[in-house]
């Protein structure tokens, strides 16, 4: 068969393949919208099989993913080496491949050559340069797929490529906000003569790596912890969810700050080596009196008194988590009292464009006042984030101790 | 958009010398990995990079610096930092990494400094 003899121009084939992919990729999950796509290619190319082999880069292999026509492919998990077979041929060539002989010497899958599969086309899917997987389809009758056959399923699976890409993305994004959204705590703890508030905004509606946490301990201390981990979507939340439990447990271990942070530095550098992450970590005493506070790379926060302008909290710097074993870090001692409020931020909060990060800190302790931990949280986002949007996560956490604390007295 | 997109890689006195600009953040920080790794393979194990006109910096863009200090420093090399007293220099007392990666504070002390100088934070 040659293209000549074809009994429908090029271009309505071509519109066909178009046509689908257009009114398919919304509505239809990534499984869906590829076999509807490859019923298609199958019946516009009068082919008995087609399938999508989408690569798993962590194994180096091509996994049946969608099949028209031959399922079991995709019921019975087939795997094809890059390098090796028909699929894999063309993965690591990058090239389309036409194969007008199919045995166990040119096709690994026995499923094709077992059911009577004369013939083959396949191409490759591409991300940009990157290889993601493989569109083929097969023939029982032995014919020799053309040069304009090709064409049209390379177009098909750029199309594939391109809805498996951005769907892809799309599910990350949301395991991402969902894993955000189950690590920050939607309540804060009721703790007796402190008020509570925080805010978290993802940056530009993608969530990166900022989190809080706030939990008391069997001694009854407060504690508030402020993170930030380098990088966004799904693998700074998973970051940032191992950095949570880690923290939590070695603070039930010991009460000394820059130990836990020391320790959840070590084990950082052990398990994530490429992780990067700024943390502020601060016990509160049961009186409310006091904090003692270690930071790892973290900005100091903001403490306001009555009375007095708020300032940058006076807070030895300690090295960022994930730099050096050796670091250790040290414990300052802030005193709070009745009616202060510390202010934890991250970087998001305060960054401009083109502007040095002193210009920011100084619009931020401008902005913080010793009022209710609620309405001093509403006045810094008014005053710092206004009506724009977000490039960076923002995080923002206020302690506020209440004025007569009941616990002792009226101080 | 080329991987170098406003990080030029300069050759300055056989040095190669990253240009960093005002601000480096999450939507740029993928540049300037390239750009490191691109001045790691064009000089003898040493490099400078120019923080003079950068503001910000935040843990997307630490987080390539501190890759390829690793990186330099494993192989024998070492990755000079250019930060005058204001701007970026404030983010690397706070994150402590001015004691950890070797800085100055101009182009020409850096380029003047003898290859095999120990590294000192200023």
């Amino acid at each position: 068969m040659t293209a000549q003899v074809d009994p429908e121009p090029v271009e309505v084939r071509f519109r066909a393949i178009q046509s689908i992919t257009d009114a398919a990729l919304s509505g239809l999950d990534d499984r869906e919208l590829l076999v509807a796509l490859l019923d298609r290619v199958r019946e516009i190319l009068r082919a008995d099989t087609a399938a999508v082999l989408l690569l798993d880069v962590s194994s180096g292999q091509l996994i049946a993913t969608a099949a028209a026509g031959l399922e079991e492919e995709v019921r019975q998990g087939v795997h094809v080496p890059v390098g090796r077979g028909f699929a894999g041929r063309i993965a690591a060539e990058r090239q389309p491949v036409i194969l007008d002989h199919v045995d166990h010497t040119t096709v690994l899958n026995p499923i094709l050559w077992a059911r009577g599969i004369r013939s083959m086309a396949g191409v490759p899917m591409m991300a940009g340069n990157r290889v993601i997987g493989v569109m083929h389809v097969g023939s029982l009758t032995s014919r020799q797929f053309t040069e304009p056959d090709v064409e049209l399923l390379q177009m098909a699976a750029d199309r594939a490529a391109a809805a498996v890409i951005s769907m892809n993305a799309q599910a990350d994004r949301l395991a991402a906000a969902a894993l955000q959204r189950s690590l920050v705590p939607t309540a804060l703890p009721a703790v007796a003569g402190a008020e509570l508030a925080a805010r978290y905004i993802p940056g530009d509606g993608a969530v990166g790596g900022d989190w809080y946490d706030v939990f008391t301990l069997p001694s009854g201390e407060l504690c508030v912890v402020m993170g930030d981990v380098a990088g966004s979507g799904l693998p700074a939340a998973v970051i940032m969810g191992r950095m949570r439990s880690a923290l939590r447990a070695y603070a039930l271990e010991t009460r000394d700050p820059a130990e836990v942070l020391d320790r959840l530095d070590r084990k950082m550098q052990h398990f994530e080596p490429d992780a990067m992450a700024t943390v502020l970590y601060a016990i509160i005493d049961p009186s409310l009196d006091r904090m003692r506070i270690c930071l790892a790379g973290h900005f100091p926060p903001v403490i306001a008194i009555p009375g007095q302008p708020a300032e940058l909290a006076r807070v030895a710097p300690g090295l960022i988590i994930g730099v050096s074993p050796e670091a250790r870090r040290h414990v300052t001692t802030v005193p709070i009292p009745p009616g202060a409020l510390v202010c934890c931020y991250t970087d998001g909060l305060i960054e401009r464009p083109d502007e040095p990060i002193d210009v920011g800190l100084t619009r931020l302790t401008r902005a913080v006042t010793a009022e209710p931990a609620e309405a001093a949280c509403a006045a810094v986002m008014r005053a710092l984030v206004g009506n724009q949007a977000a490039r960076d996560d923002i995080a923002l956490l206020m302690v506020r101790r209440q004025p007569q604390s009941p616990i002792i007295g009226s101080g | 958009m080329t991987a170098e997109a406003g990080f030029p890689v300069e050759m300055v006195s056989g040095v190669p010398v990253v240009v960093v600009p005002e601000e480096i953040d999450i939507t740029n920080a993928d540049n300037l990995r390239a750009a490191l790794s691109e001045a790691a393979s064009h000089g003898q194990g040493r490099f400078v990079v120019d923080m003079t006109r950068t503001q910000f910096c935040d843990t997307a863009g630490l987080h390539a610096l501190v890759a390829a200090h690793k990186r330099t420093r494993t192989g024998g090399g070492q990755l000079l930092l250019v930060m005058p007293g204001a701007g970026v220099l404030r983010i690397f007392e706070i994150t402590g990494l001015d004691q950890v990666i070797p800085h100055v504070a101009s182009l020409e002390e850096a380029l003047a400094r003898p290859p095999d100088a120990p590294a000192q934070p200023s």
